[in-house]
């Protein structure tokens, strides 16, 4: 039989980007080890919408870790202590009965607080359409098999491709960075023939809107790489910092 | 609804108003004479056009992406904080053309027919074609945006048999196919944004359509994070909202997916498609609880190497491991021995359900059955096993705790896929003039039964081949002073609607929470109109959704107030229109007096259980009509003049 | 997209460039260290003159050694100075902290070294004021620190200045404190700046990290020996 739980959660409320938040303590008594960590909040939030409080507001979707919609610190860890497993795909195995968690939102100025644990991610859109993508309009593709690409540059480009854009690596970046992620995009299409064309200008781009939105500096503490559901490699901010440079050099 | 109507119903004739605009002509040049005849718009009154797409997903960022680069001036919306979110995401497995790069035999004419034949014989066929014509272009498209399909060791892309076609035509990324197909599109999208041809408004929901003169005209949107209502204008406007699984509660559609958008839409005229199809996916993983959220999909290769059984004994509680061979029972392979553990979905989906209301199911709550890899690793050894199945006995083992390397995986069907969805003619268009549906949300290409790989070919089919061309038909055919604007009556009084709606609900000071009316509705569908459905049980779902509907109204609670990001007033109103759409999907079941792909009839059976279809009296196509008391039933008649309506079977 | 506008200038203050800056001034710093480490060795040489003979051997380079002494306090001050700006970036990204955080461990590299970083840098800058005036700009042969060189050549008798400084506790302890730091901020400043540069794989990068460890603590071990020897040989 599952084993019966009882979780202390410590969680952030904050009702707009304004107005200060807090930590606000609650326990789930029937919490149990096959239990996701997001249906700990659902069952805690039933608890609360039955006495009458206002449930905690926390993002998901698919709930398989593929979407990057949910994304909280838990126990000060993005998305948990269980590594390449997005929150929504940690289950309560991972913890103690008694134990007592601290749950956050992502938290970076570029991630400005929805309420609770829903931070607005849209920086994120912002880098992909700064050049993000392959300038080809639909029906002008040639052939697929037109251009041959060696299976492990197509495995490669799937590594970086993998990325989720749960807003992790920011999350736990001690600086704020969003390099993992824009780097990722930039590698993905960076090691495919299609993408190569414009791989300089594209790393342009990104990284100066990844600057403008305000995130911060990378410091090469690889934390990113360490929360990433998806492992994505920090070899890809090399990678990006090359491109850049080749594009500023060869101008 | 009493026999007597459900009786009628079925000798009605087709309907009038159902006109497909099938063009005429061989089926093989049909699309190609539509698209020679098709009036095309003048670039500069493009950009004066303004198209509303709703749903960010395979479907609808492909359409938008497309529109935008062809000059129209296009609103993008999704329910998530980014278009990148849709539930097309999700999609593992992969995607069908009719490529025939591994040369062994595929054609467009063999994936039209496979798909048709997949469909129970319940699609039009035009649509069906036109759809396996254009699939190679998706490959193109897809690979040119630089999505990283897999390839072989030369360089060219891979393929894989998939869903027991017996040719490889389905092209993959990992298990990751529609993530990568999505960013694809997103990407595309990304790149019309920056141009300044799409607004993407993220984290809005539609909530009502805006019907004047008997066209579409616009949208009302919520903004889930201010709660504030907004008017949205269009010259038509493109519903690419998704699947209703969800009307199940427990599915594998993302907890974000709902009917709200096309449900509105029928309930301002346009018709409602074969609600009662639903495809219900045999191997996910089993319920743990009643705390359970949604349901997760272990992909269908699975079976590739797994042996589905059960113990024969109903009370042999032993573990798996403990049982030994002659007291297990492989009942796939004992009753379907030339297709075995490679039976199509519907077919394993329904076995497994017999076994467990049989008793003989697994597990703790007893409602699963094994599927064992331990003859597969004697045989290939566990690093085959583990190049081929690694990552999903690593998602497995996430979620259950058990390995499977060691221990059978417990497997049983959850809801997956809507085949049904509102009508649309050959143009996509519904029987609103101005609104076109694509993707999920129509019901047009897999009949009574999905393949596998065919619904990701399905959404970007519509938005990057089809829907550009179907438009412009309608946009050539329109006046630009008739369009209205956002002040005009229609839209505040359709605004005011949504207002009461959204007050209604958070007036009603109750004492039960939207999901528990959510988990209620979905026992109910499940228990009556899921995997095997008779007539008894769906006079009961009508009646007890109907008491389900005057309770949700008399007791439901709605925490918080409307002018913030408020998630359970969102599950809401999406709970209340599940529960009207459920008492339809109940009641074109009752009518469909055969079974036949994801419907099946307890009372249309053959002696070895298998499903029998009416062809005389239901190749066709239930549209269901609102109207203030009960839905009115049209059907489009389906004539196959290219292939011939079979038995499937897999004995 | 037309291409955005970029200058050198402009992409030295973008993130990339400011990391580049960084790895540029820090491998600069590094390979300074590493040759100061390996002079410094000559002190302990049976040859009692070999090390103020290399000192003067430097000295004598002439314009040669200006333009080098020019770069170093250019890379210092670069260094330093972007160093500094983008831990003050760092506060702005994150306005509001974690109350509860922790690092998620390998393969993280966010151990002590690189979460010290601008510690140790600060540290390094301090002491490198203090031991500039305590030997560069510290008494010389008009104080009587002269020595004779085999050649019979007259030259600063830096190995005597050494010596004494070296007896004093607080030199003897205080300079292989600031060695240790030194060590740490090369253990993460290493891999970090072939990082920052762009020289790192996938596969590479493992053994980059290992080999700064290495490096940092060979340093720290090269610097810190002297002036032990020196207090307990004294
Ligand atoms: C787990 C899983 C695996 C699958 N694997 C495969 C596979 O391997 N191959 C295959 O072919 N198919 C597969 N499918 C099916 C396929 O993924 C879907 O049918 C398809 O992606 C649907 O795409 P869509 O664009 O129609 O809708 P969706 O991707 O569901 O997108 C719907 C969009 O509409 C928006 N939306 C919805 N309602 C509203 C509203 N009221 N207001 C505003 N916006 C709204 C959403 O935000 C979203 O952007 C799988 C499905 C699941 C669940
Ligand atoms: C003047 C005193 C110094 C200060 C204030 C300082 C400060 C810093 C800081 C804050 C960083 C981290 C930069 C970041 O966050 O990305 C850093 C990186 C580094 N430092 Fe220093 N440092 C100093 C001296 C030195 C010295 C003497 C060396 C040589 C051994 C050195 C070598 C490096 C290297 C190699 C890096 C990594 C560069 C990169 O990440 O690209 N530093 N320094
Ligand atoms: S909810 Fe989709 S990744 Fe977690």
């Amino acid at each position: 039989m599952a084993k019966n739980m009882t979780i202390n959660l410590r969680i952030w409320r904050q009702k707009s980007p304004e107005t200060p938040g807090k930590l606000v303590d609650y326990t789930v008594s029937n919490a149990s080890e096959h239990m996701s960590f997001l249906e700990l909040l659902d069952v805690l939030n039933e608890q609360l919408i039955a006495s009458e409080d206002d449930p905690v507001e926390f993002d998901s979707d698919c709930r398989e870790g593929i979407c990057g919609s949910c994304g909280v610190m838990v126990a000060g860890i993005a998305h948990g202590p269980q590594q390449r497993t997005a929150v929504c795909q940690l289950h309560m195995r991972s913890f103690k009965d008694g134990d007592t968690i601290t749950v956050e939102p992502f938290r970076a100025r570029a991630f400005p607080i929805v309420r609770d644990l829903v931070v607005d991610r849209s920086a994120f859109d912002r880098i992909i359409a700064a050049h993000g993508y392959v300038s080809v309009k639909t029906g002008s593709a040639p052939d697929a098999n037109a251009i041959p690409i060696s299976k492990d540059a197509a495995e490669e480009a799937m590594d970086f491709a993998a990325c989720i854009g749960c807003g992790a690596c920011v999350a736990a970046c001690p600086n704020g960075s969003a390099s993992l992620f824009t780097a990722a995009k930039i590698e993905h299409l960076a090691l495919l023939p299609q993408g190569q064309v414009e791989a300089s200008q594209r790393a342009v781009a990104m990284v100066d809107q990844m600057e403008a939105e305000g995130f911060g500096d990378c410091s090469n503490y690889a934390e990113c790489e360490a929360v990433c559901p998806k492992g994505i490699s920090v070899s890809g901010i090399a990678s990006m910092r090359r491109a850049y440079m080749k594009g500023v050099f060869s101008k | 609804m009493s026999d007597e109507v459900t009786n009628s119903m079925s000798e009605l004739s087709h309907s009038p108003r159902l006109d497909a605009k099938v063009p005429a002509g061989r089926l093989q040049e049909k699309w190609d004479a539509y698209k020679d005849a098709v009036s095309l718009v003048n670039p500069a009154n493009k950009r004066s056009h303004n198209i509303l797409v709703v749903g960010s997903g395979l479907a609808g960022a492909s359409a938008a992406a497309t529109l935008a680069g062809l000059g129209y001036n296009v609103k993008c919306f999704c329910i998530q904080d980014s278009a990148r979110r849709a539930h097309s995401i999700a999609a593992q497995g992969g995607i069908n053309a009719a490529k025939n790069y591994p040369n062994d035999g595929d054609t467009i004419w063999r994936l039209f027919y496979d798909t048709i034949k997949g469909g129970d014989y319940r699609s039009r066929e035009a649509n069906v074609y036109r759809l396996a014509q254009v699939s190679n272009n998706i490959i193109d498209q897809a690979v040119a945006q630089g999505v990283p399909f897999a390839r072989e060791y030369g360089g060219v892309l891979a393929n894989r048999s998939f869903g027991g076609a017996q040719v490889s035509r389905t092209f993959y990324a990992r298990g990751q196919t529609g993530q990568q197909l999505l960013l694809g599109a997103y990407q595309a999208l990304s790149h019309q944004i920056a141009a300044g041809r799409v607004t993407m408004l993220p984290r809005r929901e539609m909530l009502d359509l805006v019907v004047a003169n008997d066209r579409a005209r616009g949208i009302i949107t919520r903004n889930l994070v201010t709660g504030e209502l907004e008017r949205h204008a269009g010259d038509a406007v493109l519903l690419c909202t998704g699947g209703y699984g969800n009307a199940y509660y427990l599915s594998t559609n993302a907890k974000n997916s709902n009917v709200t958008a096309a449900w509105r839409c029928y309930k301002r005229g346009a018709f409602f498609a074969n609600p009662c199809y639903t495809q219900i996916h045999p191997t996910c993983i089993p319920v743990s609880g009643d705390y359970q959220s949604k349901l997760t999909l272990m992909s269908e290769s699975l079976r590739n190497d797994g042996r589905v059984w059960v113990p024969k004994d109903p009370t042999d509680t032993r573990a798996p491991e403990a049982i030994p061979e002659d007291a297990r029972d492989y009942y796939l392979e004992r009753r379907y021995p030339s297709f075995g553990n490679l039976v199509p979905r519907d077919v394993a989906s329904r076995a497994a359900k017999k076994e467990c209301d049989a008793g003989r199911g697994v597990g703790e709550t007893r409602l699963a059955v094994y599927l064992d890899f331990d003859a597969a690793i004697r045989r290939l050894g566990s690093s085959t096993i583990q190049d081929r199945y690694g990552n999903l006995f690593e998602m497995y083992e996430r979620i259950t705790g058990d390995d499977p390397y060691r221990t059978p995986m417990r497997i049983y069907p959850a809801v997956h896929y809507t085949m049904g969805g509102l009508w649309v003619d050959y143009e996509l268009q519904s029987t609103i003039p101005g609104l076109f549906v694509l993707g999920e949300a129509n019901f047009s290409d897999h009949g009574a039964n999905r393949l596998g790989a065919s619904a990701l070919m399905q959404g970007l089919a519509d938005g990057y081949f089809v829907i550009p061309y179907t438009l412009g038909a309608y946009m050539a055919g329109i006046r630009q002073s008739e369009s209205i604007s956002e002040s005009h009556e229609a839209f505040t009084a359709t605004e005011e609607e949504a207002g009461a709606r959204i007050d209604r609900l958070l007036n009603n000071k109750g004492d039960k929470s939207p999901t528990q009316f959510h988990r209620e509705l979905g026992q109910l569908l499940w228990n009556h109109v899921g995997m095997a459905r008779d007539h008894a049980g769906l006079e009961e779902a009508v009646s007890s959704i109907e008491s389900l509907r005057d309770e949700f109204w008399e007791r439901i609670r709605v925490p918080g107030s409307a002018d913030r990001f408020n998630k359970n007033l969102e599950f809401a109103g999406r709970i209340a229109d599940f529960i009207e759409l459920g008492s339809l999907m109940a009641q074109d079941a009752l009518r469909r007096e055969e079974s036949c792909g994801g419907h099946f009839r307890e009372e249309y059976q053959n002696s070895e259980g298998e499903a029998v279809r009416n062809d005389e009296n239901f190749a066709d196509v239930a549209a269901w009509e609102h109207t203030d008391r009960r839905p009115v039933l049209h059907l489009e008649k389906l004539s196959f003049e290219n292939v011939h309506p079979t038995t499937r079977s897999y004995k | 997209m037309s291409r955005p506008d970029v200058t050198l200038v402009s992409a030295l203050m973008s993130p990339v460039g400011r990391k580049v800056l960084t790895g540029v001034t820090g491998i600069g710093l590094v390979a300074f260290v590493i040759v100061h480490m390996i002079g410094n060795l000559s002190y302990l040489s049976p040859d009692p003159q070999a090390y103020n003979a290399y000192a003067h051997k430097l000295m004598s380079l002439g314009w040669l050694l200006y333009t080098v002494e020019i770069g170093l306090a250019l890379c210092f001050l670069l260094h330093a100075i972007v160093g500094v700006s983008i831990q003050v970036r760092r506060r702005q990204a994150r306005p509001v902290g974690y109350k509860a955080y922790k690092s998620s461990g390998s393969p993280s590299r966010s151990g002590y070294s690189a979460r010290s970083m601008i510690f140790t840098g600060i540290i390094l800058l301090g002491f490198l004021i203090l031991h500039l005036n305590s030997f560069k700009f510290g008494p010389g042969e008009a104080e009587g620190y002269t020595a004779i060189l085999q050649s019979g050549e007259e030259v600063r008798d830096l190995r005597r200045l050494m010596t004494e400084k070296f007896r004093e506790p607080l030199y003897a302890f205080g300079y292989p404190v600031v060695m240790v730091l030194l060590g740490m901020h090369m253990r993460h400043g290493v891999w970090s700046a072939l990082q920052s540069l762009g020289m790192m794989s996938r596969r590479l990068s493992p053994y980059i990290y290992a080999f700064a460890a290495l490096l940092g603590a060979l340093v720290a071990i090269g610097f810190l020996v002297v002036p032990l020897y020196i207090y307990f040989s004294g």
